[in-house]
Formats: C-alpha cells, structure tokens, sequence
C-alpha cells in the first residue's frame, strides 16, 4: 500500500471533518474557507489518486485553471 | 496500437486515456457551470436557500463524502497493486471500492427518501430543483461507475484485463469523486 495515497486519504478526512465543523459558523468569511478546503480536497484526489501529477502538464495545467475559475466565480458571487 | 508506459508525461495519455481525459473536463465544466448558476440564485434567494440548505441531513452527506474518499483511495490502491501484476490484491481492492459504491447510494437513496416522504421535491423551490438534479445526475454516474467496477473485476479475475482498461476505470470512479467534491461543500455547507 503506498504511503503517500495514505497520508492523502488521512489528509482528505480530516479537511472534510474541518470543512463541516466550520459550516456550522455563519460567519460571511467561512463560505470562503469551506470553498478553499473544497478545493485543496479537489487536488488532492486529482493528483494523487488520479495520478494526475504524472500526466502532461497541459492536463495539469488544465485542472488547475477549471479550479480556478470554479473558485473565482462563486467567491465574486458570494461578495 | 497499445501504450507501455502509461507514466510518460504523454499529452495523449492523461490518467485513463484521451477519450477518458476529454469527458472528465466535459463533465466537470458542466457541473461547475450548474454549481456557479445555483450560487447565483442562492445570492437572490438567500434565505430560501439558507431555509433548504438547513433541511438536508448533513451528517449524511459527510458520510457519503468520507465514503467516496475512502473508495477513491482503495481504487487507486488497486491500480497499484495491478501495476505491480498483483492481481488478487488488486481486485480484492476493486472489491472494496464497489462496497464503498453501494454504501454511497445506500446512505444517498435514504436520503432521497427522506425528502421525499417530507414533501421535498423537484419542484419545492429553486434550491431542491438543483439538489435533485445535480445529485441524481450523480447518483447516476456512482451506478454506472459500479457496472464498469464491475465489468473490469470479472476481467481481473479471468486475467483479461489490462492497465489501460483498468486505469480508464479508475479515472472515472475518481471523476464521481470529483464532481461529489463540488457538489457536497455548495449544497450542504455554503448557504
């Protein structure tokens, strides 16, 4: 069993613990952090599960930017 | 014509191939189209968003998160095993991660249940007509996921499958972990 698929699964749990924890403040600000958690649990599964990390970069580069802008675009609209 | 390496840095083989790798984008462009416009309408309807966003089962939904990060983790330990041409490890893994499947649409079909028994329906408001279509649309793709788990089982076991076969599977189990990743933190925790 690879180590580092592992510590990633580890990883994810606990930010989807602290993802749910947090939303529970209804402060305007935890919309960005639940979003920021989102998106490094994103990463996490495309490029060490996925193994994206071993693909071309125009891929990498690929998700990279769909994040991005998925991220972009709903914290304009949560301002 | 087969590849060898599928660790090459090779612009034609992302994780499970071309085709695989232009329907993952196709995919989660349009479920991150339809989160960006449910967001929109959250910020026009803000409390009716809030009200609905209170009534779905939270702990549900993290449990079915935790349970395609767990599946996602034993398929991606399978295609290692399968790599290193240990073949009984390898589907003993796959076979975990069709548990992982079933337990998802376990847990997600008592929450459809739930909803419906309350009333809450496609057509309650503008938030539910999103939960149930972005989240069938989901549950969809986790069935079709199992069939294909499934499918490459059945050819892991008779020796008949390959890396490629195997690593096109994977990435589409991941896919609907992806998008379930998008989905879960915009549905339940953001309003």
């Amino acid at each position: 069993m690879k180590k580092d698929n592992v510590m990633t699964w580890l990883f994810l749990m606990v930010l989807t613990i602290i993802s749910v924890l947090f939303s529970t403040n209804r402060a305007h600000s935890i919309g960005y952090v639940i979003l920021g958690l989102a998106a490094i649990k994103f990463i996490g599964v495309a490029f060490q599960f996925m193994e994206f990390k071993k693909a071309h970069t125009i891929w990498k580069t690929s998700i990279y930017i769909f994040l991005f802008l998925f991220v972009f675009v709903i914290v304009i609209l949560l301002k | 014509m087969t590849s060898t390496n599928t660790n090459s840095p090779n612009f034609y083989y992302p994780p499970g191939g071309i085709l695989m790798g232009i329907i993952i984008f196709l995919e989660l462009f349009t479920y991150g189209v339809s989160l960006i416009v449910m967001v929109y309408y959250g910020q026009e309807e803000a409390k009716v968003f809030h009200e609905s966003r209170l009534r779905l089962n939270i702990t549900i939904g993290t449990i079915n998160t935790m349970l395609l990060i767990t599946s996602g983790f034993f398929m991606a330990t399978g295609v290692a095993y399968f790599k290193n041409k240990n073949f009984s490890k390898a589907a003993f893994f796959i076979k975990l991660t069709i548990l992982g499947g079933f337990l998802f649409l376990g847990f997600k079909s008592f929450e459809f249940y739930e909803k419906i028994e309350a009333g809450l329906t496609l057509g309650t408001n503008t938030f539910f007509t999103f939960y149930w279509l972005l989240t069938v649309f989901h549950y969809i793709h986790v069935v079709v996921g199992i069939i294909i788990l499934f499918s490459i089982l059945r050819g892991v076991a008779k020796g008949e499958s390959n890396i490629e076969d195997i690593e096109a599977s994977a990435a589409f189990w991941h896919m609907c972990d992806l998008i379930w990743l998008l989905l879960f933190p915009i549905l339940y925790l953001l309003f």
